[in-house]
């Protein structure tokens, strides 16, 4: 199967300087076809038969993301995503401000390089989450709900089976998993959500750490975890339809994750009733 | 208006809030443009941007962050601030 590569071509910051350096050493050396994201964003129908076909790797320079966006906006799945100021700042390093590339900037684009063309052989769909068995018998769809009501706007809550943080995010388990996504109210403060980023599978996750991220047109909103634990699904539906999460925000769960302490987790969570008085008062509050 | 609150302690007694790196900001204002909680404020002159009302910050969002191109912005740290609300989520429950 053929590989292509859509990365930032950022051309005011050193992070898509080296995004680029990247694709070039992938079409170079791996035989990756590039897709050029202005023109993808001008005329999506140029790569419609590449980005159906064949494997894509996208190389983000920045946290802006704009290669995930346009690849989602064309509905395309990644089999490798990567993250050029991600892999800088895990890396304890800083790029040069300067956009034409240093050695120690050629040198990181390099690893980067070939460490996708290490792992992009074994990516595959399989790996991002899909095909695995599914476990939906075990969660449950909430029955039973309350409704904040607030001016004109009505903010469900279920009463049993989910708990929440502080951060409007639920939490729902089923045995020692656990899914998460946003809740009601979150939905609507955020309005229409365009982009859901969700965490890497196998991603060690801290409870109030961060398991992805949400973009609506008028925020981004950091999932705030309300557990711990590995990640282990993501929810592809969620990923390709991020509206869904507007349409039935308790059912647009945006990852699955294996618990590692939900006793001590739970502690700082509350229950649907306690967190529907939070709504109130934060409605009141807004 | 009753002071608010975060997991059931107040607000002002959790130091969640960006803090800027004035040797990295090159003030595009992306930060100011993208938080809706107001946390950020222009100021005239040499320093054109101040963390004014870090109260209205989310507590462990770290949003703003990521629009910084140079990486100006750092929050406290995670792990300790939850180890921080867990002490006075015990003691406001016992007072």
């Amino acid at each position: 199967m053929n590989y292509v590569v859509l990365a930032c071509t950022g051309l005011d910051k050193p992070e898509g300087s080296v995004a680029r350096e990247v694709a070039i050493l992938l079409a170079e050396e791996a035989g990756a076809a590039i897709v050029c994201p202005v023109v993808l964003n001008r005329t999506p129908a140029r790569y419609k038969k590449a980005l159906a076909e064949d494997r894509l790797i996208v190389v983000d320079g920045c946290a802006t993301r704009c290669a995930s966006k346009l690849a989602a906006a064309a509905q395309a799945k990644p089999v490798q995503k990567v993250l050029i100021s991600g892999v800088v700042k895990a890396a304890g390093r800083a790029l040069d401000p300067e956009l034409r590339l240093g050695a120690d900037a050629l040198e990181l684009a390099r690893k980067i390089a070939d460490d996708i063309k290490a792992t992009g052989a074994a990516a595959s769909k399989e790996a991002l989450g899909a095909g695995q068995a599914p476990a939906e018998a075990e969660f449950e769809s909430p029955s039973d709900f309350t409704v904040v009501v607030h001016e004109k706007y009505e903010f469900r809550i279920p009463l049993s089976g989910y708990f929440f943080n502080a951060n409007d995010v639920w939490v729902q388990v089923a045995g020692t998993r656990a899914r998460v996504g946003i809740s009601d109210y979150m939905q609507q403060r955020l309005t229409d959500i365009t982009y859901v980023d969700p965490p890497e599978i196998g991603t060690t996750v801290e409870q109030f750490g961060e398991v992805g991220t949400v973009e609506s047109t008028k925020a981004n909103f950091e999932v705030v975890s309300p557990v711990s634990g590995t990640v282990v699904r993501i929810n592809e539906a969620v990923d390709d339809a991020p509206e869904s999460i507007n349409e039935d925000p308790y059912g647009a769960w945006i990852a699955e994750l294996e618990l590692s302490a939900w006793e001590e987790d739970r502690a700082l969570l509350v229950d649907g009733r306690t967190y529907a008085a939070d709504v109130e008062r934060k409605a009141a509050e807004d | 208006m009753a002071e608010s609150t975060f997991m059931g302690v107040p607000r002002s007694k959790i130091p969640w809030a960006p803090t800027i790196d004035y040797d990295k900001c090159d003030w595009c204002m992306e930060c100011d443009e993208f938080c809706p909680h107001r946390v950020f404020e222009r100021r005239e002159g040499d320093v054109k941007l101040v963390v004014a009302n870090p109260n209205n910050c989310v507590v462990f969002c770290r949003a703003c962050a990521k629009t910084c191109g140079p990486d100006a912005i750092s929050f406290p740290d995670k792990p300790q601030t939850v180890a921080l609300i867990k002490s006075l989520h015990t003691q406001e429950g016992a007072e």
